[in-house]
């Protein structure tokens, strides 16, 4: 017998999760794996999406706090998240379908911890921390070390994903996700690259700061090494996007499967961490590209 | 009438569907109904050395268990009977019936299908066309000599049927050509893919058996029935419920009779519905792969004198309607061309894969990438352009085409033209944009078919029809027909379809036949009620009948429109003595002839009834970096004669491009070493979605076509299907500068053949 309980308040959550209630928010992962007969419904599931403290994007002077059960249709339609952390929008709106978007969260996504997830690069990049709850108190989890493997996190079976928090970029500052994508929607990543690129205020366009991460490329979301280094003092200009796109295909580690073979991910990879350090360069001059990068340049840009 | 004058025609059943009202075959629910749950074999060739279902019946809720052992020994298949419901001793692929359970839950059937103990041992995996066909290959049927087929199906080999097309003296023109071009093509199966997996109910009274099947065609699911369980026809009901999509992979008969001797073992109503991965793995209906080699000889001036081309057609396991894909696949590779020396063979060669069957124009959207993409190569080393070497030989009205035949009027050079002046409309090409342009044809099918209509006392008609409706409108188009024959108004006629004991024969949702051949019996059957009202206004009206009109819900006299009785108050007269009941067939058109072709293995194809054309021009946008490609655009052009149902027929084009576009980029069947598919899911299997729709643009060149369907009509749901991945591969091939000679040509092909 299956049971399914809705939970009205946090401390309800909480203490049937410590039972061993399993977390359902918009069930696009669980529900749908449940199904397709990839791994079966849990026993105990717990419903969090009608908890309204889940479910609030707050802004403090130190950056951004979004609920876990904030979905993508939500994530890439909110002013302060198209305009101050651009690439999860991005990445929101490159999810699934609309009806996959109006349900799926934010927090699904993160703890379902998916190689081909696409909020996480731009996690990544920009800096974000997992706030985990349990009824013993509250954590944050820097997402550098939060995922450990392919539907693996950090986090201890009681614990409850309340929010991701994401400091806010420097000024002159810029983020992007790109994916490739074979068709444009019901997609899931082959590969894809979240970038932060940060310019000098007063310089001619230089390079003062850069992250990168890659999707789909590795057991998880990759942050790529040594894009800093690579970048500061620089212009982006061909020569060091090629330098992007070539540090890229060093650190994926791709695989071989239906969607492609790990040559050509280990190629396009790099194409897309070119493309997500150009627009996230472009958007720290200032410029407007629409969300998401990928249907407003490149050969997804709707004409 | 033009098609901007003829009024537009919206089909009934739309609502019902997008309200959610509508009721399908797995929405049924019969008293004490139980779940049916296959065992399918699981690999992909074996021999059965062990079958146990003894845990099986013990699990609770199971009350019956089916294998070979309790059904009649019969084989069926049209053309070639190498089938039987379950697998008997040797299991020949993946998704081959083993044993079939029902039980009064899913559960409890899963249950005793996991519970069922099979032990097999392994047999050679045949998966490679060029490898079954050599000497010595693995047979698939080692004792096939033995099962009934048609005569011309030689039993030998791996090759289940072959056909051939020979005009002309092919060596002779090779060698008296000024260029000779040579191309080889390779296209992986796809899949027809409906919304709708597949469902069956089957209900038992006493003798008989009802049976609601999500079929294309009912009567040959009725008669497989028949066949296979040894019932006389008039004991066997087939209903069709609202149907989500066929795509020709309904077509056929396939589970009816396995659930129909479910539900006689467990005296229970029983209801099987496939999953998504059983739609995909079992069915005998999916596109053939195939590998096509082509040689062409043109003089330098650009006139084709010879063709030489093979194909090897992949078909899978067991024939299901396929024996004729060869002699299509031969046309095809001919294509719509003046060729005075041509020499064309394909052979379909069983593998251990699923079984192939008629999916929306069977061979054509392979064989046609595969001849049109060789056409470009062709004007490329004339240094030609491709569009003016297709106009300059191109079949035209009067000539003769590949296979001898001589063409009435047809307008293929009018679509070519009128395609490309269409899609220069759109502006210039941005660099890694290009426009290509590819031709296709396809046969109109003549076949009996019957209708019956009645007007019942109050003025309301119905009719009743043997017709199948799989979301294409054209049943919903025959009231529109029945409606101007008697000069009502289309919505005062109800349609009663899909049923097999209420209508007349109808061959089904297939081979674009509907409209063609169930119009001209529906117009027939009206044609006898408008017979009896106007006897009936002549009386009423003090005339003769012969100068009785028919029009607006009224009879009046030519001439005098104030001289006039309404149909109702007619059909009230009527419902008190001679009934207004109609019931029409009508002679099918005959095919015509043709002269100086051989032809081995004829599957009287060769000669095309109403042949339609058309023209694609496909414009895409190129990732060179990813070879990721798009369409942005389609115009499509097609002779389909005149067009009854315009809203009708652009619904059916602008379907077929979108299948077309999946088909040249995005779909295809991945097979594993171990003869299974890899990609039995949407996930992986990648259909075009809405968002990947381009802009499509269609005009009908309108020739009223004799001897042909209702009102000088051909056919229309396959047509469009046929020229758009040609047209698409042909604008890659500008952008890339070299063919990329694999269906579907993904990103990553295209990648690959770049470097
Ligand atoms: C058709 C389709 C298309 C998709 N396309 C994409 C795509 O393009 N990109 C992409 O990244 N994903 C895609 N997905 C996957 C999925 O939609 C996303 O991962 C989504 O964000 C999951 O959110 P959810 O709320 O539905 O998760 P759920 O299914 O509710 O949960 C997923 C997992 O996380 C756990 N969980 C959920 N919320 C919490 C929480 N707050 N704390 C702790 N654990 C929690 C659940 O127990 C479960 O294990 C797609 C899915 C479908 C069905």
């Amino acid at each position: 017998m299956k049971e399914l309980r809705i939970a009205t308040t946090l401390e309800e959550a909480l203490a049937l999760i410590a039972e061993g209630y399993q977390p359902v928010a918009g069930g696009t992962d669980l529900v749908v794996a449940a199904r397709g007969g990839n791994s079966e419904l849990p026993d105990h599931v717990v419903a969090i999406d009608r908890l309204a403290e889940l479910s609030e994007i707050n802004s403090s002077t130190g950056g951004l706090q979004i609920g876990a059960t904030v979905s993508h249709a939500r994530l890439m339609s909110d002013e302060s998240v198209v305009d101050g952390f651009t690439a999860l929008a991005d990445a929101a709106a490159l999810v699934g379908s609309p009806a996959t978007r109006n349900v799926g969260t934010i927090g699904g996504n993160v703890m379902n911890a998916s190689p081909a997830m696409d909020t996480g690069s731009p996690l990544v990049v920009l800096d974000a921390e997992i706030v985990l709850r349990s009824a013993r108190g509250e954590r944050l989890v820097p997402v550098s070390d939060f995922w450990t493997g392919p539907g693996q996190t950090a986090s201890e079976p009681d614990e409850l994903c309340t929010a991701v928090a994401i400091p806010n970029l420097p000024s002159d500052s810029g983020s992007a996700y790109v994916r490739l994508e074979y068709r444009r929607a019901m997609e899931i990543a082959v590969v894809g690259a979240g970038a932060v690129v940060s310019l000098d205020p007063d310089g001619d366009g230089r390079v003062v700061g850069a992250s990168l991460a890659l999707t789909a490329v590795a057991p998880t979301v990759i942050a790529v090494h040594g894009i800093a280094d690579a970048l500061i003092g620089r212009l982006i200009d061909e020569s060091a996007l090629a330098d992007v796109a070539a540090l890229a295909g060093d650190q994926a580690s791709p695989i071989s499967d239906l969607r492609a073979s790990n040559d050509y991910r280990r190629h396009t990879v790099g194409v897309m961490a070119r493309r997500a350090v150009e627009a996230a360069s472009r958007r720290a001059t200032g410029e407007s590209i629409l969300v998401p990068v990928n249907r407003s340049i490149g050969i997804g840009a709707v004409t | 009438m033009t098609i901007a004058e003829t009024p537009r025609f919206v089909r009934a059943d739309g609502p019902d569907k997008v309200t959610g009202s509508g009721r399908y075959t797995a929405d049924m629910q019969l008293a004490g109904m139980l779940a049916a749950k296959f065992k399918f074999a699981e690999v992909a060739h074996a021999r059965i050395v062990r079958l146990d279902i003894s845990a099986a019946r013990q699990i609770p809720g199971v009350l019956a268990v089916l294998t070979d052992d309790d059904v009649p020994d019969v084989r069926y298949s049209a053309g070639l009977a190498d089938r039987t419901l379950f697998a008997r001793d040797v299991v020949r692929y993946e998704g081959e019936v083993v044993a079939a359970v029902a039980a009064t839950t899913k559960e409890a059937a899963q249950a005793a299908v996991d519970a069922i103990v099979v032990e097999y041992e392994p047999l050679p995996i045949v998966d490679d066309l060029e490898a079954a066909t050599a000497d010595g290959a693995v047979l698939v049927h080692p004792e096939w000599e033995s099962y009934s087929a048609s005569p011309g199906i030689p039993r030998d080999g791996n090759v289940a049927s072959h056909s051939s097309v020979v005009r002309g003296d092919v060596v002779r023109g090779l060698s008296e050509a000024d260029i000779v071009v040579t191309s080889r093509y390779v296209a992986d199966g796809s899949h027809a893919a409906p919304i709708e997996p597949r469902a069956v109910v089957a209900q038992w009274e006493g003798d008989k058996v009802t049976i609601w099947s999500s079929t294309q065609v009912p009567f040959a699911a009725r008669d497989g029935v028949c066949h296979t369980l040894g019932l006389p026809t008039n004991r066997v009901r087939v209903i069709v419920p609202h149907m989500g999509g066929g795509f020709g992979g309904k077509c056929g008969f396939h589970y009816e009779a396995h659930v129909a001797a479910l539900a006689r073992a467990a005296r229970r109503p029983v209801k099987l519905v496939f999953t998504r991965r059983e739609e995909f793995i079992a069915p005998d209906r999916r596109r053939e792969s195939m590998i096509v080699d082509l040689t062409t000889g043109v003089k330098s001036d650009g006139t084709i004198v010879a063709r030489r081309g093979h194909a090897l057609l992949d078909n899978g396991a067991y024939t299901a309607d396929s024996s004729f894909f060869p002699q299509l696949a031969v046309m095809h590779l001919a294509g719509p061309y003046v060729i005075p020396n041509v020499e064309i063979g394909a052979e379909l060669v069983y593998t251990n894969h699923q079984p192939s069957g008629s999916v929306r124009a069977p061979t054509a959207p392979q064989a046609t990438w595969a001849r049109e993409s060789h056409t470009d190569e062709v004007a490329a080393a004339l240094g030609m352009d491709p569009v003016e070497f297709r106009l300059l030989n191109a079949v035209e009205t009067g000539t003769v085409g590949p296979s001898g035949q001589t063409y009435d009027e047809i307008g293929l050079t009018d679509c070519i033209r009128k395609a490309v002046a269409a899609s220069e409309t759109a502006g210039p090409l941005a660099d890694n944009e290009a426009v290509g342009v590819a031709v296709g044809w396809w046969p109109s099918i003549p076949a009996p078919s019957g209708a019956y209509v009645k007007i019942d006392g109050d003025g309301a008609g119905q009719i009743v029809t043997g017709a199948q409706e799989c979301g294409t409108g054209s049943v919903m188009t025959l009231r529109q027909l029945a409606a101007d024959e008697l000069g009502m108004d289309p919505e005062e006629f109800q349609i009663v379809h899909q049923d097999t004991a209420v209508a007349p024969y109808d061959t089904g949702a297939t081979g674009s036949q509907t409209l063609f051949n169930n119009g001209r019996a529906v117009i027939a059957a009206a044609g006898q009620i408008a017979e009896q009202l106007r006897e009936l206004a002549a009386d009423r009206l003090e005339a003769s009948s012969a100068d009785i009109v028919l029009s607006d819900g009224a009879a009046h006299v030519a001439g005098s429109p104030d001289r006039n009785v309404s149909i109702a108050k007619l059909a009230r007269t009527a419902s008190y003595c001679e009934l207004l009941i109609g019931h029409g067939s009508g002679p099918p058109p005959s095919a015509p002839e043709i002269s100086g072709a051989t032809c081995a293995g004829d599957a009287g194809m060769a000669a095309w009834v109403a042949p339609q054309f058309s023209c694609h021009a496909a414009r895409i946008r190129i990732d060179r970096d990813t070879g990721v490609v798009r369409v942005i655009r389609v115009d499509a052009v097609h002779d389909s004669g005149t067009i009854i149902n315009p809203t009708g027929a652009l619904g059916q084009v602008e379907g077929g491009v979108v299948m077309g576009i999946g088909q040249a980029i995005s779909e295809g069947t991945v097979y594993g070493t171990d003869g299974r598919q890899r990609n039995p899911a949407l996930l992986e299997y990648k259909l075009q979605t809405a968002a990947d729709a381009p802009e499509i643009h269609t005009q009908f060149v309108e020739i009223f076509t004799p001897d042909a369907g209702p009102r000088g009509a051909k056919g229309i749901a396959e047509a469009p299907n046929v020229p758009t991945a040609a047209a698409i591969a042909n604008a890659v091939t500008k952008l890339i500068g070299r063919p990329v000679s694999h269906l579907p040509m993904t990103p990553e092909r295209v990648w690959e053949a770049t470097r």
